[in-house]
């Protein structure tokens, strides 16, 4: 997976989130994310990163799963056959709808785990024709958010200091942040723009990011999941 | 309205906004995936969520107030999914979508009074609007329809308590003391000055 072409394989993933939430089939969802295990498993990633990202996803799945249980819509309810094989209606519901977070978040890490941040922005900018300004403001974001972090704790560090108690979003806190914010956007305009970028010139890349056979083979073989998945029973 | 071109530098304050708001969500989330899981076994846990939901929203309308062009709203919102990607948002390209989502909500709020006020009221509307577009979508996305109806009106109703609070309230607030502070003096917020500005450029 870490080879595919970023949009490629994000166009590609975003394909199957849409057939499966046209539907109700909780077997066929946890079956992608089964498979959407078994691709990371014989991917290139980061073990950490993956189980820190999975913590949420499952606390949440089990959330969706008890309040589909206990509060599903009445009489609304499709009831099919196969849900008499189970306990009761209420364990089908909060079971579509638990089993949905689990499919999305494991085509969702797919991507995530497997694609290389800038080169994700890249592609989106070469094979996407995302505008450059947008691409490279963008990065030049990016690139503030681990001195944002920073500055973040050391504002509330700062108002600990004198004293005050302060909630993570109230105003006192966000004001300094957002002059901050302001200052970097001219800082980083005034350097982008002072060595030269053009958002509307044309330009050419150091590193293209290329499209290749492979990538329309993938593109292929989930467009052909997704036809199977309609001819399902 | 004639200042309707892009900057950079409106592109970065747009993009540092999302990612500001990004590290601001992250500090709340934390705390809502603790009270999620305290609340699990009662099939509550989704709320932990609908609480600290205007917080999303608070980029774009922090972003409109700031610069004051239309389509700032929308376009923040959809930079900030894109950092939301670039974090390893476990959505996928579909972050985006949600962004344009909740964007276009939000930009709404601003056009009901043709970009001409940007105060505590078109903030608050943004903030609402961003948050029932996103939950129609949600109601088929995340098949949210199988739920109790007075489940999701309940959701509903806590979700627009959030947007008024984060979007409306505590984003105004902020961007006043941020306004008083001066920094400000090239961007929208300060009109007058801006009309100086784009003659001069011009020239």
């Amino acid at each position: 997976m870490n080879t595919i072409n970023p949009s490629v394989k994000a166009l590609g993933l975003l394909m199957p989130t849409f057939f499966l939430a046209a539907m109700q089939k909780p077997f066929l969802n946890l079956t992608v994310f089964v498979l959407s295990l078994i691709l990371l498993a014989v991917s290139r990633i980061n073990y950490k990163i993956f189980i820190a990202a999975m913590i949420p996803v499952i606390l949440t799945a089990l959330g969706t799963f008890y309040t589909g249980y206990r509060f599903q819509a009445g009489n609304g309810m499709p009831v099919s056959e196969l849900s008499f094989h189970l306990a009761d209606s209420g364990v089908w519901n909060g079971l579509i709808l638990a089993s949905r977070v689990l499919a999305f978040a494991g085509l969702g890490l797919l991507l995530a785990l497997t694609t290389d941040r800038v080169r994700l922005v890249q592609s989106l900018n070469q094979q996407l024709k995302l505008p450059p300004v947008f691409a490279y403001g963008l990065l030049a974001a990016w690139g503030i958010l681990p001195v944002m972090m920073r500055e973040y704790r050391q504002t509330r560090a700062a108002f600990r200091a004198r004293g005050l108690r302060v909630l993570p979003v109230s105003p006192a806190l966000l004001k300094p942040m957002l002059v901050k914010a302001v200052r970097w956007a001219e800082a980083l305009s005034v350097a982008m723009e002072s060595k030269g970028f053009d958002g509307n010139a044309p330009r050419t890349v150091y590193r293209p990011v290329p499209v290749r056979i492979r990538d329309f083979i993938f593109l292929f073989a989930v467009a052909l999941g997704c036809a199977g998945i309609l001819f399902l029973p | 309205m004639k200042n309707d071109q892009w900057k950079l530098r409106d592109i970065l304050m747009m993009s540092i906004l999302g990612v500001l708001f990004a590290a601001v969500y992250l500090a709340v989330f934390s705390g809502g995936m603790v009270l999620s899981a305290l609340l699990t076994p009662t099939g509550l846990s989704t709320f932990s969520f609908e609480l600290i939901y205007g917080v999303w929203f608070m980029a774009s309308a922090v972003a409109a107030y700031i610069i004051r062009k239309p389509g700032v709203a929308l376009i923040t919102e959809v930079l900030a999914a894109g950092v939301e990607l670039l974090m390893g948002n476990a959505g996928g390209l579909v972050v985006i979508l949600t962004g344009f989502i909740q964007g276009l909500g939000c930009e709404l709020g601003f056009a009901a009074f043709r970009y001409k006020k940007f105060n505590l009221l078109s903030m608050t509307l943004g903030g609402i609007l961003a948050a029932s577009f996103i939950f129609v979508y949600e109601l088929y996305y995340l098949q949210n329809y199988l739920l109790a109806p007075g489940l999701l009106f309940a959701k509903l109703m806590v979700r627009f308590l959030s947007a008024a609070l984060f979007t409306g309230l505590i984003s105004k607030l902020a961007c006043d003391g941020l306004a008083r502070t001066g920094v400000l003096k090239n961007y929208g917020i300060d009109l007058s000055r801006q009309e100086v500005l784009i003659e001069r450029e011009e020239e």
